[in-house]
């Protein structure tokens, strides 16, 4: 669907060089991709969602990779600078990198406690020493890890997969749990949470730039501890900087409005406000529905107990006996109500809430991208201000400051140039991540949803097994 | 309000009867025709067809309120010809608060969502105030059925003036000196069942054990329909939620052309699922919850007729008491006739208290099976329904997922 509609004109301009070597690129670099989409699926469900994400840049990517190997013609590969890098991606067609996060157990005590999470890499990529490793790393690592990506790569237009919110409340229940109870680890919260980072992991891991990003390798492979990413802390200094920061970035965002001349990011722009909202607001009906079945299985239970109480002073032997099988099937179906809310809630309004950050995560990238315009812009203001002035100091005779300004105006010049290369060079970018963002959306939409029907369906087959088992036993009163 | 919906039930009531009573013979067979509900009242279309010699004609139509049915199940409970028999509970009270009530919360939260999403509610809540009418009336129903297969109960003066009367039998609501009476009332005999349960000895252990029983039996009973409800509540309750989330699938599918195909259809399953969960909450309501309630009320007047009989037992034992004294005092002159009252009353006592031990522990017998027949069929209609829901559901989801791989 994204494909019919939304090659973007810069896209082509850019890669036209390159397309243009060899017709039979594309083909080649879809066939490459089939074989990835192979290999993946063998590597379980999960896999599925998050892995197909190398697909959406093709032509080029894989065909950088591909090019290296089989290399036909030497494709001139200098359009933009990232490039060099997204070529080292992909060796072969059928690389993979599979992330499972998993054993979150507690370290430490008090204060200082904090939940660490066994990050197990498989992959067979050539840039990493092993095949397969594993890591511990706590949550404030990956938040650290998520803000470096951010740091790096945003300026040039690049999507990043949000990490998962911090939520002190959580934290700190956890803080106060004893240590010797696992029963916290098992439960809601620390499992909602390494979901989420599972998730993350994966997203980035699909990503073909970020996934072979340094940074994100020492996280996988380090097994020394990481510095401590202290500036992720909502109390530090850091921490309140980067509030005031934000809020900044907020007013900004109010306050500037940019004229776009192109029509891709206007549509663009209103597309993800359009979804933000409407996925804002079928995540807070999804999490009434939650509430609501989780009660429903409260009092289903209660009224199971109210059963079984019934059943205990009735008389009538065959009628007792068939009122606490009713009691049993209430309770069964108390368990399905709750494995339904839950299902509810680690499917649907998971995915709805992740792709509220997601879109969050490109809101930010096309802000990044008004900020390389006000730049742009405000370079070209000096620029005309500078040639005002030396036209100025020319006409009144004064050739010494003439030639200082003149100085400038080149100096200036070249920011506005610069400006002007680097605004290309992030809408370009943002078009690219944009296209496989939408890809990955709608696959990972989809295989989602299909997920959470079969559960749906599911439940609804067990459901019928618990009535049909109970059948026979309200026959039996006589 | 729900003007809509006043005359509706006439034609949709039948099939909703909650408890049919057997009838092999004719001779005396009523229903409610029609029911109209006007502002506070509902005014019930008793319908009689009879071939006693009694009746002056074989077919009538009268028009009853609730407060008549109220006053005749009285009369009854308050024969002492009848102290022997469980008297059928007296219908509840028309009560469409609850709706009402929803309603204009409906009505407030207006604004905030769309008109879809109202005119949905406002479609389930009308239903379900149609549902609560229809159990209404049919409560109605059942109370004159079982008064008139009687074989006692249905020669009573007071039903055949209830049936056959074609003016208003003027029994006002209770006014608030009668309320406070009624209360007064009614916390004299509970202390005076308390007192009798506490004084009095019953030497028959087949009563002293259905006691107890039905003591306990009340009581979770009560309970068990009080969460009973609350269930099915909450399980409305989630139905409810779908169109919420059918809406925002809708408007999401709106939003995102790219996806917009698979979430229509995605919608759509959660409508139909809405439908289904909605019929599941009702039906748990009619079989399960009505039928729970039904026996907490009958278990009531069951319990009543014990405390009847316990009454009855006191009066006996004073009787006993009195002769006792007359027989203690024989050297007075009068002694001789006080004796002899004393003697014949306490004879009359004893022989009312005999015959009611009889009557009752048929009736209490009668009681249990009557009950074991219709727990037996709510049970296995409930199972059956949710089965059958169950399985749609399952297909609604299976139809859908089929069409999103076909998009693939």
């Amino acid at each position: 669907m994204a494909d019919d509609r939304e090659p973007p004109p810069l896209f082509e301009n850019v890669d036209i060089s390159k397309n243009f070597d060899d017709g039979s690129e594309d083909i080649f670099s879809s066939a490459i991709d089939d074989i990835g989409g192979l290999t993946i699926s063998n590597n379980g469900l999960s896999e599925v969602n998050g892995q197909p994400e190398g697909s959406p840049q093709p032509e080029q990517d894989d065909m950088g990779g591909f090019l290296d190997r089989s290399a036909p013609t030497p494709a001139p590969r200098n359009v933009v600078s990232n490039d060099s890098k997204e070529s080292m991606e992909r060796d072969g067609g059928d690389q993979f990198l599979e992330i499972i996060v998993s054993e979150p157990s507690k370290r430490g005590e008090g204060m200082g406690a904090f939940v660490a999470y066994k990050v197990i890499t498989r992959t067979n990529m050539k840039l990493f020493k092993r095949q397969q490793f594993s890591v511990y790393r706590r949550f404030s690592d990956f938040l650290g890890l998520h803000d470096k990506l951010v740091e790096k790569y945003l300026r040039s237009g690049r999507i990043i997969p949000p990490a998962p919110e911090k939520s002190m409340i959580g934290t700190t229940k956890i803080k106060m749990s004893n240590q010797n109870d696992q029963q916290s680890l098992t439960g809601d919260f620390v499992e909602k949470r390494r979901a989420a980072l599972e998730r993350y992991m994966k997203r980035t891991a699909a990503h073909p730039v970020l996934c072979v990003d340094p940074d994100f390798r020492e996280f996988l492979e380090c097994e020394d501890e990481l510095p401590r990413a202290n500036s992720t802390s909502a109390l530090s200094g850091a921490g309140v900087l980067r509030l005031f920061n934000k809020v900044g970035e907020t007013v900004n965002k109010i306050t500037f409005k940019m004229d776009e001349n192109d029509p891709w990011f206007e549509e663009k722009t209103t597309q993800m406000e359009n979804l933000d909202n409407q996925l804002r607001k079928l995540h807070g009906s999804v999490e009434s529905l939650v509430i609501h079945r989780k009660d429903l299985a409260v009092l289903t239970s209660s009224f199971a107990k109210s059963a079984a109480m019934l059943s205990n002073c009735e008389e009538h032997t065959a009628l007792s006996r068939a009122l606490s099988q009713l009691a049993e099937t209430e309770e069964k179906v108390e368990t399905l109500h709750n494995e339904q809310a839950n299902t509810d809630f680690s499917i649907l309004c998971e995915l709805l809430k992740d792709y509220i950050a997601l879109i969050g995560a490109v809101k930010d990238v096309f802000h990044e991208r008004v900020k390389v315009y006000q730049n742009w812009q405000h370079a070209q203001l000096m620029l005309n201000k500078k040639r005002e002035q030396k036209a100025k100091l020319e006409l009144s005779g004064k050739p010494d400051r003439g030639n200082t300004a003149g100085v400038e105006v080149v100096e200036w010049q070249a920011k506005v140039e610069r400006g002007q290369e680097e605004f290309d060079a992030i809408s370009q970018m943002i078009k690219k991540e944009m296209e496989r963002f939408e890809i990955n959306r709608v696959k990972d939409f989809k295989q989602t949803v299909i997920t959470y029907l079969e559960n749906l369906m599911l439940h609804q087959q067990q459901l019928v097994k618990h009535w049909e088992a109970f059948l026979p036993e309200a026959k039996a009163i006589a | 309000m729900m003007d809509g919906v006043e005359d509706a039930p006439e034609e949709s009531r039948k099939g909703a009867r909650s408890e049919t009573v057997d009838l092999t013979d004719n001779s005396l067979v009523v229903d409610i025709s029609d029911a109209l509900s006007e502002k506070e009242k509902v005014k019930f279309t008793v319908h009689t067809k009879t071939t006693l010699p009694e009746f002056q004609k074989p077919e009538f139509l009268v028009v009853r309120q609730h407060e008549e049915f109220v006053w005749l199940h009285d009369r009854f409970e308050e024969n002492e010809l009848y102290a022997g028999y469980i008297i059928p509970p007296a219908p509840p009270r028309p009560d469409f608060d609850a709706s009402r009530e929803k309603l204009q919360k409906l009505g407030e939260g207006e604004g905030s969502m769309t008109k879809e999403e109202f005119s949905k509610m406002k479609q389930e809540l009308e239903a379900e105030y149609l549902a609560t009418f229809k159990k209404t009336v049919a409560m109605h129903e059942v109370f004159l059925c079982r008064l008139v297969s009687h074989p006692i109960f249905r020669n009573d003066h007071n039903l055949r003036v209830f049936l056959e009367y074609d003016q208003d039998l003027c029994v006002r609501g209770k006014n608030r000196m009668e309320m406070l009476e009624g209360f007064v009332k009614s916390f004299s005999t509970t202390s005076d069942e308390l007192l009798l349960s506490a004084t009095v000895k019953d030497v028959n252990d087949f009563f002293e054990q259905e006691k107890l029983f039905l003591l306990k039996y009340y009581k979770q009973l009560n309970e068990a329909t009080t969460r009973a409800d609350s269930m099915t509540k909450k399980h409305k309750d989630v139905a409810d939620c779908f169109i919420k989330v059918h809406t925002g699938l809708l408007q999401l599918s709106a939003a995102d052309p790219d996806l917009g195909k698979s979430l229509t259809k995605v919608a759509e399953v959660f409508e139909k699922a809405r439908k289904v969960e909605g019929r599941v909450a009702s039906d748990e309501d009619l079989k399960l919850s009505d039928l729970l309630r039904y026996y907490m009320r009958d278990t009531y007047a069951a319990k009543r007729l014990l405390y009847r009989r316990l009454r009855c037992l006191a009066n006996y034992e004073n009787a006993n008491r009195n002769l006792e004294k007359a027989r203690a005092k024989n050297k007075d002159v009068h002694a001789a006739l006080e004796v002899a009252e004393a003697e014949a009353a306490q004879k009359i006592a004893c022989e009312k208290f005999d015959q009611m031990s009889d009557k009752g522990k048929e009736e209490l017998m009668d009681f249990k099976t009557r009950r074991v027949i219709a727990f037996r069929k709510h049970l296995i209609e409930l199972a059956e329904l949710e089965i059958k829901h169950a399985k749609s559901q399952v297909q609604h989801f299976k139809n859908c997922l089929a069409s999103l791989r076909d998009e693939e």
